[in-house]
């Protein structure tokens, strides 16, 4: 047996109770014993199609049905149903104003024209196009993964896109962030990109965050969206968006990139997990490599956002099973798709059962990263070279060996004639190819690695070691511009 | 409470409902349960509850073994009149008291009943607690 609360006007229609209880599998059926057994309540909640009047809403426990299965919700015993009206009103047409302007229900004949693909699908058709026209998306960056988000979800005309980026194209974004050409290359990525999505089409409403979202304006940001999609980067801002997301309760779109892998999943959905739930505390910092250091195939970003993207729009239209409680897991070499089952975790410090976190933290310490990066020093330290300085060691013909620590791949796309290569990994057994007598300088990339070995170098007892500072990207800055940077 | 409530959102709208008993015609409001206004937008005329408040309005009406009766929201700078966007996104289940509040203070009210299709609303006698 399920319990239906009813509402105080309507219990004129029940004989005076305050409940009923009743027997039934689903939401539908529940209600139409409800209404069979008392018909006279029938037009109160039903419009004469037999649909649920707009006004009336119906929440199971304490979800709405509209995020369950709506009527199709099971219903177990001893389960709760609630009918809850939804109220809205204002002195508008008194003081209109642009700005609270009543949602659009009709489509322009041009508008008509340019969905006319998704208006013939039943799916979607007029009633889910004004939807989508009607919907309101906050875009988390507008890179790899923003970048198909922002092209698909324009087209798909999403009425009001928020997009949050504080960062500048640059050539090594142009491999996947296909929003932004050559041509923006030094722009702003919000505007760069803002300008495609209103080529594709004039009648989405862009609003830009030009910020790095944090805890004092994630709140507010995200406040006006009916759901988030999370295409950042980096852990601190993707606890940051699943945390803000439960507390304002709104759908977030998860989507995450690395070499040849993604994953995809629907967060902070009513009754579902979210990104805590997954991963109760981020990785030490350092261990997990980001697309800049570890790489990410150029297509990757395309399918993992569109994954993200076609979850949005289901989400939107109501149409299908939404990637909720699933993880999925794509792999490109192998072709592969799978998925792992989530479950909302009781104990999550943010959408259990008793939260702990209630409010934003600071996600840049929850993570473990320094917030202030330790300024780099003036001149070159103590065991440091400068790579001017090498220049001019290898034109006066000093005995030096410049050793090269990088991968070989890395020294296939550019490196320093005459340095002899050894990866860093490859350093303790091939060691015995060094001479201890002979001064050597070390070079990597930007001198993070080829410190590590300079450190491995003195450990094993050589004294003549030194770092180029830098590393062949300050060799190009400083020495010989015709080094390609990557 | 209502009144406060209204002042102290001004000038956006404010909202909430009442909670209180039926007696015959009459309908006594003996609390009331100030809300956030939920309206994603501008809100200096515009206001939204959320569902999950009302819930938990009914909620609080039913433990203290009263009924949800109405709903209030104020219009700040201009009077207390039942407005098409009321009227059209109301229900016809409860009473929607209309606070007019100009220049940050409480001006006057008046009670609304929409009818069963919502195309017009019946003004409400209002009655106000004595000191």
């Amino acid at each position: 047996m399920a319990k239906v609360l009813i509402p105080t006007p309507l219990r004129q229609y029940v004989e005076k109770r305050d409940s009923v209880e009743l027997t039934g599998g689903t939401v539908a059926e529940v209600l139409g014993a409800l209404t069979s057994q008392f018909p006279d309540l029938r037009k109160q909640i039903f419009n004469d199609e037999g649909k649920l009047r707009s006004f009336v809403n119906v929440y199971l426990n304490d979800e709405d049905i509209r995020y369950l299965k709506k009527d199709a919700t099971p219903v177990a015993s001893g389960d709760t149903l609630s009918i809850v009206p939804s109220i809205a009103g204002g002195a508008v047409d008194v003081a209109p104003s642009p700005a609270v302007a009543i949602p659009p229900t009709s489509l322009s004949s041009d508008e008509i024209l340019r969905y006319s693909r998704h208006l013939i699908m039943p799916e979607v058709g007029m009633e889910g196009q004004l939807k989508l026209k009607n919907a309101k998306i906050l875009l988390v960056g507008t890179g790899g993964l923003g970048a198909p988000l922002g092209l698909y979800l324009s087209a798909a005309g999403i009425g009001r896109i928020g997009l949050v980026d504080f960062d500048v194209v640059d050539f090594t974004n142009l491999q996947r962030q296909v929003i932004h050409g050559t041509k923006d290359v030094g722009r702003k990525k919000l505007d760069s990109a803002a300008d495609r999505m209103l080529d594709i089409n004039p009648n989405v409403r862009i609003d830009r965050y030009e910020v790095a979202l944090d805890s004092s304006n994630a709140l507010d940001i995200l406040e006006p969206y009916d759901l988030v999609i999370d295409g950042t980067d980096n852990f601190p801002t993707r606890y940051l968006v699943n945390d803000a997301c439960v507390i304002l309760k709104k759908p977030n779109v998860y989507g995450s990139i690395f070499r040849f892998e993604g994953q995809a999943s629907v967060f902070a959905y009513p009754g579902g997990p979210c990104y805590r739930c997954l991963y109760p505390e981020p990785p030490p910092p350092g261990l997990v490599p980001s697309c800049a250091e570890g790489g990410v195939l150029g297509i990757l970003p395309g399918i993992i956002g569109l994954v993200q993207a076609t979850e949005a729009v289901k989400l939107i239209l109501g149409a299908g099973e939404p990637l909720v409680g699933r993880l999925l897991l794509y792999d490109a070499l192998a072709m592969k798709f799978r998925e792992l089952k989530l479950r909302r975790n009781p104990e999550c410090p943010v959408c259990g059962d008793h939260p702990t976190i209630t409010e934003l933290i600071d996600y840049q310490q929850f993570c473990g990263v320094t917030v202030q990066e330790p300024a780099p020093p003036a001149g070159t330290k103590e065991g440091e070279i400068d790579p001017v300085d090498v220049k001019a060691k290898m034109e006066r013909g000093d005995n030096f060996v410049l050793l090269d620590v990088r991968e070989p791949h890395e020294y296939l796309i550019c490196n320093i004639p005459f340095a002899k290569l050894i990866p860093l990994g490859d350093l303790p057994k091939r060691v015995n190819e060094l001479d201890s007598a002979v001064e050597i300088v070390a070079h990597c990339k930007s001198g993070a690695r080829s410190a590590k070995a300079c450190d491995f170098l003195r450990q094993a007892g050589f004294r003549k070691v030194k770092n180029m500072k830098g590393g062949i990207i300050a060799w190009s800055d400083k020495v010989d511009p015709r080094v390609p940077k990557y | 409470m209502m009144v406060a409530h209204a002042e102290s959102r001004f000038p956006n709208e404010c909202c909430g409902a009442m909670i209180g008993n039926i007696d015959g015609e009459q309908k006594n409001v003996t609390a009331a349960v100030p809300m956030e206004n939920a309206f994603a937008g501008e809100q200096g005329a515009r206001y939204e509850l959320r569902p999950q408040d009302l819930l938990e309005a009914d909620r609080r009406a039913r433990a203290e073994g009263k009924d949800l009766i109405g709903i209030f929201h104020s219009h700040p700078d201009c009077d207390a009149y039942f407005s098409t966007t009321d009227l059209q996104n109301s229900c016809p289940w409860y009473s929607f008291v209309v606070l007019s509040v100009k220049g940050g203070k409480f001006d006057h009210a008046a009670s609304f009943l929409p009818n069963p299709d919502q195309t017009d609303a019946e003004k409400e006698e209002l009655i106000w607690p004595k000191f």
